[in-house]
């Protein structure tokens, strides 16, 4: 945490006298104060001989402090938030849709894991078709090359009366891919620039009155979040784990604060008893809010989606589907 | 944004964080002498740190325009119109083109593995071959880059494959344009030959400067249209003693990969070797590298003995339907399967 001399330049109350006072109960740094018995600091203080100005700073760093903490919400203020405004998503597969309680829904992080081919993309395409066909809009970060436009409009295609490919569906399949927004990301620095990026364009939105629902992203899927943490996990010392555990807590802020829903994708590895487990490891299970564990029949079209975690749902209830292959 | 998200090194952001420097802000606030004096570190180093701040912050300034895209990106429409006009590399075997939807799509990584003897190393050879078709002829006029990590590109055989490519032009050209002597074939061996890069890596600290140094390359020779590398395998499998690093780098590689594929328009094709895996109690062969590196390509496909016959199976696609065809492989390189029962299997 920040030594206070960094403050100085700031806020002239914590000036040179002051820090020599924390000094001498030795409090260096932020962290050293919010430790140390603020009773016991203004009882020394008050036996100082600038004991007003001390006081002072040590109000002005309390004010500080509480400057820096989000909002305290209490239940009722939390319930008529999730009422008006943590829609859900229909992911446009029943199966999934039933697991999740009605699909996607806004302000969670839902994750799928599966091993390779086991239908992971798929989903997410189905997802981006069937949320931007409800005239929502979907920001698609994507590491693997995989988004497919053309699958996206074949599930378009499906899911609907289009029969022949007329004029008027040709501008309607416009309207609905012209509001999926494709990011081809290939580095974990890029997600968080793009994240940043994203965060500060919907908080300027807020403050303009005119946010059309037709602008404002719904839906953010990463494809897949695993194969940008893999190359800097367990490397030299702990900054990989720390930018993991960082993206979650970004794209969990961003599903909260802006109202949006988060789907990422996760691979398996090879467990300690031959059975897969989900990557990314142990501290990373608690940050989804929903997993799904998604597998494939051998060579068959048939999948399985069976719940590893969800707030609202047993885990171990699964479901098939034969809607991702076909 | 906090100092954590910055691309600097861990032990830089450990000094940035004792002297004091936790918010972005702080450190535009200062200047390369006071970075310098405070973190202890180069007169170039400090000023990197403030272009990577000065950089970050201006993301944070652009928010005044109109906000509601963020640079980077395509909208789905987009892409799907580009895709009609995207090109694909035949690879001379008309089933198995099929199957691809026409051949080996550029943007994209493909993953080709089979057992030893399957004719991988024939189809990588096919492939540089085939990227150079004229445009004229409905290929891609590129050249190719060949990074071979076993040993097993025969230049006999290149120059085989390519005088059967040039045949085969030729005798379409007569076919086509029998009256119009302007469309002889214009090409020689020699100049197929020319226009394949070949490198040839000796082991895995090689394999990873070599895709470090493919950006560079492929700007330089604007070109270059397929990278095959032959096999991906051969030099993680030996005696890696740790297993997370080979994770890690695999796993590093494959990203600079696709960032190529995408970024420069090119196909990668990446040959791996098999291995057995205890899968529900019984061994099956998969491809090797672990689970991990099953993610990263976007296509797979995987050669296999049906009987006899060679055949091709796509096992991951985000586009094509699961579906194998057969295949041969002849003195003139990979063609149509002969066999008189040949059919394509969708599965």
């Amino acid at each position: 945490m920040a030594p206070l001399n960094s403050l100085s330049k700031e806020y002239p109350l914590i000036d040179s006298n002051f820090q020599t006072f924390c000094a001498s109960h030795a409090i260096y740094s932020v962290e050293d104060f919010l430790l140390h018995d603020l009773d016991a600091l203004f009882a020394s203080a008050a036996n100082h001989s600038n004991s007003e100005r001390l006081k002072q700073g040590i109000h002005q760093l309390l004010l500080i402090v509480d400057a820096l903490h989000p909002p305290v919400l209490n239940g009722l203020q939390l319930i008529e938030d999730a009422k008006r405004n943590k829609h859900v998503f229909s992911t446009g597969c029943e199966g999934i849709d039933a697991l999740l309680g009605g699909g996607l829904r806004v302000g969670q992080l839902t994750e799928l894991v599966g091993p390779s081919s086991s239908g992971k993309t798929q989903v997410c395409l189905m997802s981006s078709s069937t949320v931007a066909k409800n005239k929502c809009s979907v920001i698609y970060l994507d590491t693997g090359n995989s988004f497919s436009p053309q699958r996206i409009a074949y599930f378009v295609g499906q899911s609907s009366d289009y029969v022949s490919v007329n004029q008027a569906d040709h501008r309607l399949l416009q309207n609905i891919l012209d509001r999926i927004i494709c990011y081809p990301v290939f580095d974990v620095y890029q997600m968080f620039d793009l994240l940043h990026q994203l965060k500060i364009n919907l908080r300027s939105q807020v403050f303009i009155d005119i946010v059309k629902s037709d602008h404002q992203v719904q839906v953010l899927i990463v494809d897949s979040i695993s194969s940008l943490i893999t190359p800097i996990l367990r490397g030299n010392g702990p900054q990989g784990h720390a930018l993991m555990i960082s993206s979650g807590f970004l794209l969990k802020q961003l599903a909260h604060e802006h109202n949006i829903a988060v789907l990422v994708t996760n691979h398996v590895v090879g467990g300690d008893d031959g059975n897969p487990k989900p990557a990314l490891g142990e501290s990373w299970k608690s940050v989804p809010h929903v997993r799904l564990l998604l597998s494939r029949d051998c060579r068959s079209n048939v999948s399985n989606i069976s719940i590893i975690k969800h707030p609202a749902m047993a885990s171990g209830r699964s479901a098939t589907s034969t809607r991702l292959f076909v | 944004m906090e100092i954590g998200m910055l691309p600097i090194s861990a032990s830089k952001r450990g000094k940035l964080l004792a002297a004091g420097y936790t918010t972005l802000h702080s450190i535009l606030r200062t200047s390369t002498t006071h970075l310098v004096r405070d973190i202890e570190v180069s007169e170039s180093e400090a000023l990197e740190i403030l272009n990577f701040a000065t950089r970050s912050n201006d993301l944070d300034k652009s928010s005044g325009s109109n906000t509601n895209v963020i640079d980077g990106g395509q909208t789905a429409w987009d892409m799907l119109n580009e895709e009609r006009f995207s090109s694909l590399i035949t690879t001379s075997c008309l089933d198995l083109d099929n199957i691809l939807g026409g051949g080996i799509n550029c943007k994209e990584v493909t993953e080709i593995g089979g057992v030893p003897g399957i004719g991988k190393t024939q189809i990588g050879i096919q492939l540089a071959v085939n990227v150079q078709i004229p445009l004229d002829y409905g290929g891609l006029g590129g050249k190719a880059i060949y990074i071979d990590t076993e040993g097993s590109f025969m230049v006999e055989r290149v120059l085989q494959i390519a005088e059967a490519c040039i045949e085969d032009m030729s005798e379409y050209s007569h076919h086509f344009h029998k009256d119009n002597q302007a469309f002889g074939v214009k090409m020689h061996p020699n100049s197929i030959l020319e226009n394949i890069f070949y490198f040839r890596v000796c082991s895995y600290t090689e394999q990873i400067a070599l895709v470090n140094y493919l950006d560079k390359f492929v700007t330089e020779h604007k070109d270059v249209k397929i990278i095959i590398i032959d096999s991906v395998t051969f030099h993680f499998r030996q005696d890696f003693d740790d297993m997370a690093l080979r994770t890690r780098l695999l796993g590093e590689m494959s990203l600079k990969l696709m960032k190529l594929a995408k970024n420069l328009s090119l196909a990668v094709v990446m040959l791996n070797q098999v291995t057995t895996k205890h899968i529900e109690g019984s061994f099956q062969l998969t491809l090797a590298l672990g689970d991990s590196w099953s993610h990263s390509c976007t296509n797979r496909i995987i050669l296999y003995w049906n009987g006899d016959e060679r055949h091709a199976y796509i096992d991951k696609s985000p586009s094509l339907k699961s579906a194998s065809a057969p295949y041969s492989v002849t003195s003139r390189g990979i063609r149509n399967s002969t066999s008189s029962s040949k059919r394509i299997k969708m599965v």
